[in-house]
């Protein structure tokens, strides 16, 4: 398999991971605040704090509204972080891997670019906004779906699946260091009275809501949540068992060098994490040490396989 | 109800489904019944359908501009383009005779150069053209095929007679519209499909991969083949991302492939090199290895052409092959076929005028007025005269440029190209056609059934070519039983 080739399907995977995550986050984020009171200090801006771009957002607007907010994560295309750009590099990307993959792969991908495209307008309507956002992660349920069921699951494939699982290992933990910092001890009293909506929405960001139950039969608890997403084994979005993906897939890679043991290292430290031990900002240590760690990770990843240019 | 033929008028061309404004073809008979049978709303809608297809399947070609380069999806009409098979057997056998007779010319001119000294044709056509690499002398690529790919352009007269227009022997293109173009209208019009007897066409990567591991270096060890693509930005790229994907074969860019000091090409793996075995090339031989040709070619391969010439590897085309792909050695073909093969020619060439020679120099200049005049080496269609079609001033200032470098032209008469009926704003008219078959020669050789017919979708234009205004259409051989 070409070097060019790998790259290109790690970077497919992970911006139609970010494309996918992206969708839930805004979806859940307006059913969310629809179920608080209003007066709660939560609002729109947490969404632009979770992908770390306030800056960039405030160069390009002036207040922080839904209509605003919406826009700049899901449809503009001079925002790297967005909706559309993360959808149109992974259509770059696929539109040079096409013969890799299973016919329908890049059929699926342009469909839902063009549709993304032909829609962009209608989000900031919200009625329109839950319609796009549906289509968007059913197309990319879908497009998961093909190459599970129909891709050879070889060195291409684990490509693909490095790519995924480390973009999402990366949300979640964002999410949680988000969550993390809503709770943190600072926040008023009104707060914290929501807190099982908070992390009930948490779950459904990451579409784990229906899995936390069956797993944990208790009521929905802030260390439980945290334990369960961090650390469950067959949870595929927790961070735990999106490295176990990673060992796997490096594992059957040739050339591997040193990436098993870094992964064995990164697979200790979060099963050593203990959230009922730590306080909310220990733990906000904990998971921006997480996002690095990841970083070198990929890092690694690139140095082994990649072209160097 | 209104007819969606009201008016079709066969103008002053052969139709290629009509005899007359009201009488199909036999061979379009069930075609033309059947569209009759349509209301207007349910063509528009079958129309609309095909667009729709296009659109999400991402075929498209890439437009050069001064805005940059725009990604467009493909001009189609949805109403095929008709053939009997009996009039294809032929074709098909001339097509071959042809193909080979311009390989045995290639691997001459890069040998003894007999066709040159027993008297065919001068010396100076070959010494002075663009095409000829005096790097490829000496030579033997496998089975002494050097254009193993080949796209030859036909155009039927007001005769009816088809004639070779121009055989392309470098990178040729469009088969994959061809093969996509089936695909679509297996979707806009699958009860007729059924009903008729079309010869299908999608074994081609089949074929393709057959002659690509033909020509492998090493014939008993399973082959590695790769499409090498100048990238993203060439207009072509949608093709050889989904040939290299029909046939399985990597899809690669100069920088992924790396000659190493025993002569092999390798690419650059996930494993660490890898040993490549058959190239199916398409980037020109100028840009094809900086080593040898174009020095500042970011898009080749440093040492390719001495890893073709050690016998390491094989080069689909072979480098030079383009020397036949000119148009004074297109005048020298029947010639060919007569001199290699000892056969007369099934398909006839266009009348050429050779601006090269003196006399036939002079009656291109008189009548310019009336004949195409062509650069010798120029494709897509660019840097012509349609003398019929253009202005006095522009027939003056080509005047000027055909005495500055006569070799470089040729002229040939304006001939009527074929019509077949094409919608246009729903209703059919008749536009001009030509039609590109695909050629494969390395151990066999194989014929596309049909190939890629291009129409000119302005009213009266003659220029097909995809870059300015032309679009395709499906191509149907059609067996119509009997023998």
């Amino acid at each position: 398999m070409l070097s060019r080739s790998a790259e290109r399907l790690y970077w497919l995977a992970r911006y139609l991971e970010r494309t996918e995550n992206i969708a839930r986050l805004v979806n859940v984020h307006m059913n969310l605040l629809m179920d608080l009171p209003k007066g709660v200090e939560m609002g729109w801006r947490q969404l632009i704090l979770i992908n770390a771009s306030q800056e960039e957002f405030a160069q390009k607007y002036t207040i922080a509204n839904e209509r605003n907010i919406t826009r700049f994560l899901l449809a503009d295309n001079t925002y790297s972080g967005s909706l559309i750009s993360s959808l149109s590099a992974a259509r770059e990307n696929i539109r040079t891997t096409r013969e890799l993959l299973p016919d329908e792969a890049w059929e699926q991908v342009n469909e839902m670019y063009l549709f993304a495209k032909k829609n962009l307008d209608t989000v900031s309507n919200r009625r329109q906004r839950v319609l796009f956002l549906n289509e968007i992660l059913r197309s990319c349920q879908r497009f998961t779906g093909l190459l599970s069921g129909y891709m050879s699951h070889n060195h291409p494939y684990r490509f693909i699946r490095l790519g995924r699982s480390i973009e999402r290992a990366d949300m979640t933990s964002r999410i949680l260091d988000l969550a993390s910092l809503l709770l943190s001890e600072s926040r008023s009293e009104e707060v914290r009275q929501y807190e099982a909506i908070l992390w009930m929405n948490i779950l459904k960001a990451l579409n784990a809501l229906l899995m936390y139950r069956q797993q944990m039969h208790s009521r929905i608890n802030g260390d439980d949540v945290l334990n369960f997403l961090l650390q469950d084994e067959d949870l595929p979005s927790s961070v735990g068992c999106c490295i176990s993906v990673l060992l796997d897939c490096i594992n059957k890679l040739p050339n591997n060098d040193d990436l098993p043991q870094t992964l064995i290292e990164l697979q200790a430290y979060v099963k050593a994490i203990d959230t009922r031990q730590t306080t909310q900002k220990q733990l906000r240590g904990i998971l921006d040490n997480l996002q690095n760690k990841l970083g070198d990770f990929h890092n690694k990843v690139a140095d082994n396989w990649f072209l160097s240019v | 109800m209104k007819s969606i033929w009201n008016n079709y008028k066969t103008d002053n061309a052969y139709d290629e489904l009509m005899c007359s404004e009201f009488q199909s073809r036999s061979v379009s008979h069930h075609l033309c019944q059947y569209l009759d049978s349509l209301k207007k709303e349910d063509i528009d809608k079958r129309k609309i359908a095909a667009e729709l297809a296009i659109i999400e399947m991402g075929i498209s070609f890439t437009v050069y501009s001064e805005e940059g380069n725009i990604d467009r999806a493909w001009p189609f009409d949805i109403i095929p383009r008709t053939i009997d098979a009996k009039e294809w057997r032929i074709i098909e056998k001339g097509l071959k005779q042809r193909l080979t007779a311009l390989n045995l010319f290639i691997s001459d001119v890069y040998g003894e150069q007999a066709f040159i000294k027993a008297g065919k044709m001068p010396a100076e056509i070959i010494t002075s053209s663009k095409n000829f690499r005096k790097e490829c002398i000496g030579v033997k690529p496998r089975h002494n095929v050097w254009a193993n790919i080949c796209g030859t352009d036909l155009v039927r007269d007001k005769d009816g007679i088809m004639y070779v227009l121009e055989d392309n022997l470098r990178v040729p293109s469009g088969v994959s519209y061809m093969l996509e173009n089936r695909v679509i209208t297996k979707r806009v019009f699958p009860e007729l499909l059924q009903d008729i007897d079309v010869l299908p066409i999608d074994d081609y990567p089949t074929h393709l991969l057959d002659m690509l591991s033909s020509i492998a270096p090493n014939q008993t060890d399973k082959c590695t083949c790769a499409v090498l693509t100048p990238g993203i930005y060439n207009s072509a790229y949608f093709e050889h991302a989904y040939l290299a994907q029909q046939i399985g074969a990597q899809l690669v860019e100069g920088n992924d492939l790396v000659v190493n000091d025993d002569n092999c090409v390798y690419m650059r793996t996930i494993k660490g090199l890898e040993k490549i075995d058959v190239i199916y090339r398409r980037i020109d031989d100028d840009f094809l290895d900086p080593e040898v040709f174009r020095p500042d070619s970011t898009l080749g391969v440093r040492g390719l052409m001495r890893a073709w010439k050690a016998g390491n590897v094989a080069l689909a085309n072979a480098p030079g092959a383009g020397v036949a792909d000119d148009k004074v050695v297109y005048a020298y073909v029947p010639e060919m076929i007569r001199y290699y093969l000892n056969e007369e020619p099934i398909l006839p060439n266009v009348p050429t005028y050779l601006c090269s020679n003196p006399d036939e120099l002079a009656y291109v200049l008189e009548h310019l007025a009336e004949l195409v005049v062509k650069p010798a080496n120029e494709s897509g269609g660019y840097g012509m005269l349609v003398g019929p079609h253009a202005t006095l001033k522009e027939v003056e200032e080509f005047r000027k440029i055909i005495q500055k470098d006569p070799r470089n032209y040729i002229a040939q008469p304006t001939l009527s190209i074929s019509t077949a009926p094409t919608l246009c704003k729903g209703k059919l008219e008749p536009r001009h056609i030509d039609l590109r078959p695909f050629i494969l020669q390395g151990e066999k050789t194989f014929v596309t059934a049909g190939g890629l017919t291009r129409v000119a979708l302005k009213k009266g234009s003659l220029v097909v070519n995809s870059s300015q205004g032309g679009g395709s259409k499906d191509t149907w051989i059609i067996n119509m039983g009997g023998s």
